[in-house]
């Protein structure tokens, strides 16, 4: 897990290519806001056990990630997003604590990408 | 790979704002016009303020999510033909299987490829395409029941066998009458005709399915049922005469030629169904008994008669119709004798 890349290089790459640098530029100013939103969400989800809330931010956490690269954080959200389908979040909080620290390296690692000429 | 997908107007549900802007780019890059919902409520409120050709929709969404609004669309009239994509990640493709079975058209996976994008929305809106066309070819061709109710029944694209009662018609001479007057006239004519036509036909429940120059062909009793096919289109072809004679007033009038029509019915199982090709489809009805109306028609000419009839369809006649029996007459393309049965004007 740890050897993995913060960012895929060439799924990102791909995405600049197909979609234009003004365009990814955009993706990624929304997708580090709305990420941040929703591990909020997640965590607030979690302190009241609303499973269903829970599974589901971690599921457009996990879909977003994927789309822009970030596939480590990605398989992070999809394994919570898993406890939510199972009803059981025991010991999610560790996992939510990692997933807030693992995120603040993709989006230090993507506004790096972003300011790239 | 077919790179000119004719543009359309899309809806992306997606509660992810990246996957919107993904998706929204992609396909404005392919010349489509997006709008976005977060949400199902959102998205049906959309649905029902503006006209759209095809929509992407995420399965888990708050509020409402994928399934509802796959319930809620199949249920609407008015949204019911619009295609769904549904997108999803890969590990989802039982809730993929569970909305194709609600009604969703195809899935894509996230992250989105956009090559499959382009394909698969070209398909979609292939199918909207042929949709609208076959809603308005039932519109020109059917009666307003009938479209109602094909609408509300949904489309059978398969054959299938009915009973009904074929009818064809055409104008008697009319190369002749043609050649005597300007062609402005005759289009006139004809145009005058087939609304009279139509009128008599639509009127007792028959749908007009082919015009072929000065002829016709209805069916009585198909796409829908109707109770007593066979009398409803001797009735129908009792006023196509009648109405033929009142315009001939009319044409007499103006110093214009008169016109005679011929009409045969027959009754029996026919086949019916969409026929065509992906690009254009019309309802038609084939088989023996079709053939046998069509034979009938040209038969009016030697029996100079106007109206001719198969036994199926006296048998199914009430009293009030009045039909003389020609006896059997050797009609092309039947191996044996038929009897034959000219309609009397009331």
């Amino acid at each position: 897990m740890e050897e993995q890349a913060i960012i895929d290089m060439p799924t990102y790459n791909e995405l600049k290519e197909l979609m234009g640098a003004d365009f990814a530029v955009e993706l990624i100013d929304t997708y580090n806001i709305e990420t941040g939103a929703l591990i909020e969400q997640l965590g607030q989800a979690l302190t009241s056990g609303d499973v269903a809330v829970f599974g589901r931010c971690a599921h457009s956490i996990k879909s977003s990630s994927a789309s822009l690269g970030a596939l480590a954080l990605s398989q992070q959200a999809r394994e919570l997003e898993m406890m939510g389908k199972a009803n059981d979040l025991t010991g999610a909080g560790q996992k939510v604590e990692k997933l807030e620290t693992d995120f603040l390296l993709v989006k230090q690692f993507l506004e790096e990408l972003r300011n790239e000429p | 790979m077919s790179r000119n997908v004719t543009p359309g107007h899309l809806l992306v549900v997606d509660d992810n704002k990246v996957n919107r802007l993904l998706l929204g780019r992609g396909l404005e890059g392919q010349g489509h016009r997006v709008a976005f919902a977060e949400n199902g409520r959102q998205a049906l409120e959309i649905l029902h303020q503006n006209e759209f050709d095809l929509m992407l929709l995420d399965i888990q969404m708050p509020e409402m999510d994928g399934y509802q609004v796959l319930e809620k669309v199949a249920n609407d009239l008015e949204l019911r033909d619009i295609p769904v994509i549904v997108t999803s990640a890969l590990e989802e493709l039982d809730s993929v299987v569970r909305c194709i079975e609600m009604g969703a058209e195809d899935y894509l996976i996230k992250p989105i490829n956009p090559v499959l994008l382009r394909a698969r929305i070209g398909a979609g809106l292939e199918k909207k395409r042929l949709r609208n066309q076959q809603r308005e070819l039932i519109r020109r061709f059917a009666t307003a029941e009938v479209a109602q109710d094909l609408e509300e029944s949904g489309f059978t694209l398969g054959g299938r066998f009915i009973e009904a009662t074929a009818m064809f018609s055409d104008i008697r001479g009319f190369t002749t009458l043609a050649e005597s007057q300007s062609p402005t006239d005759t289009i006139e004519l004809l145009n005058t005709y087939y609304t009279l036509m139509f009128e008599a036909i639509s009127g007792q429940g028959g749908v007009v399915n082919q015009m072929v120059g000065d002829g016709l062909m209805a069916i009585f009793g198909a796409p829908l049922p109707l109770p007593n096919h066979s009398e409803q289109a001797v009735r129908a072809a009792l006023e196509m005469i009648e109405m033929i004679e009142l315009f001939n007033q009319d044409q007499e009038a103006q110093g214009k030629p008169a016109i005679r029509i011929g009409i045969g019915i027959a009754t029996g199982q026919v086949i019916a169904g969409y026929t065509g090709t992906q690009r254009r489809a019309t309802y038609t009805c084939v088989g023996d008994t079709v053939n046998l109306a069509a034979r009938l028609e040209a038969y009016t000419k030697v029996a100079k008669q106007p109206i001719l009839i198969d036994e199926t369809t006296r048998i199914a006649l009430s009293e009030t119709i009045k039909v003389q029996d020609l006896g059997p007459a050797e009609i092309k393309g039947k191996n044996q004798e038929v009897t034959i049965y000219s309609v009397l004007a009331g």
